[in-house]
């Protein structure tokens, strides 16, 4: 029986998208039967970041409606074992899918897959509903800023009132060189506020903007984000793996008490 | 040289954002209910300033005082 996660963070633009796109084709590297939803209606998105953008025949409102068959909308990647996307409508609007029809899609993908990936909508309105309803769990992704942290928050009190069985939470684009000078907020500060378990934490990697712009994983690229990814995957799958060194705080004392800090 | 680091704004205003997310109010608001909490408490507990302490999370209100959590 597969896993259905949903990726969620409540506001635009802090890297649900490519999270969604790095952490499917990870997970299908670590020889995982992936499928990578994009639920975001009328803003269609994971088939660009993961450069699948000329495939698309039929799309998740199709599959829905009846238009088509489930497999007959589901692409393959290629360049991955084992990862297939189902793509989003460019041209309807969050209406066209409610809550249940979700619940019983996931559900029917469950028999065939090991990870169901949802890529959820910005915002806290159906679109976040309908990625939720089939979801066992959620990865929380934000970024080390006042908005993105509030927004979380409030994302992660909607969860909890769905009852999801798990929460873990992703810190993005860290500048390492910010958290040092004291005008970037480190992980601890994160999850102290949050209060969810860390999943992963990643760098701000230009390597990711370049993957981007060749629709290609930063996974399946030798790079910072990628070896993070490539973590957070393993982590998904329940195993144990370190934290990479990203250094919170360059002061002595601080440094100390790292070495007795088990995060 | 001698900047309030802009981590600790950060912090000050994010903490006070979510508490106010949290119970629906505003940060004046929330004010107002650990300082009544701490006044109430004080007829019944003996407690100072310094060790009372109101932890708004997001499915419960928790009261600290003297290091213990109720």
């Amino acid at each position: 029986m597969g896993e259905v996660i949903v990726i969620t963070s409540g506001k635009g633009g802090v890297g649900k998208t490519t999270t969604t796109a790095n952490l499917g084709a990870g997970l299908s590297k670590l020889d995982q039967k992936v499928v990578v939803i994009d639920t975001d209606l009328g803003l269609r998105n994971l088939d660009v970041v993961m450069g699948l953008e000329n495939l698309i025949v039929y799309n998740l409102v199709d599959v829905i409606e009846g238009t088509c068959r489930l497999k007959q909308a589901l692409i393959r990647d290629k360049r991955y074992e084992n990862l297939y996307l189902l793509p989003s409508a460019q041209t309807k609007d969050k209406t066209a899918i409610s809550p249940g029809q979700m619940k019983k899609l996931t559900s029917e993908l469950r028999d065939e897959f090991d990870y169901i990936l949802l890529d959820c909508p910005a915002g806290i309105e159906q679109g976040f509903m309908n990625a939720i309803a089939g979801a066992d769990r959620a990865i929380i992704v934000t970024t080390p800023e006042v908005s993105a942290i509030r927004d979380a928050d409030r994302i992660i009190g909607l969860l909890e009132n769905n009852k999801l069985k798990q929460m873990d939470l992703i810190i993005n684009r860290i500048r390492i060189d910010m958290v040092k000078r004291g005008d970037m907020m480190t992980v601890d500060d994160v999850t102290e506020i949050l209060s969810v378990p860390l999943i992963g934490a990643l760098p701000d990697d230009e390597q990711v903007v370049i993957g981007t712009n060749q629709g290609e994983p930063v996974i399946g690229l030798d790079s910072r984000a990628g070896t993070a990814y490539m973590n957070i995957c393993k982590r998904i799958m329940g195993n144990e793996v370190p934290f990479m060194e990203l250094t919170n705080n360059t002061g002595f004392l601080s440094r100390i008490t790292g070495l007795f800090k088990k995060d | 040289m001698l900047r309030k680091s802009s981590v600790s704004i950060a912090k000050d205003r994010v903490k006070a954002l979510v508490v106010s997310d949290r119970v629906h109010c505003t940060p004046d608001v929330y004010d107002n209910i650990c300082r009544e909490l701490y006044s109430s408490l004080s007829k019944y507990i003996e407690l100072t300033e310094d060790d009372f302490q109101v932890n708004i999370k997001r499915t419960q209100v928790v009261i600290t005082f003297a290091g213990e959590e109720v």
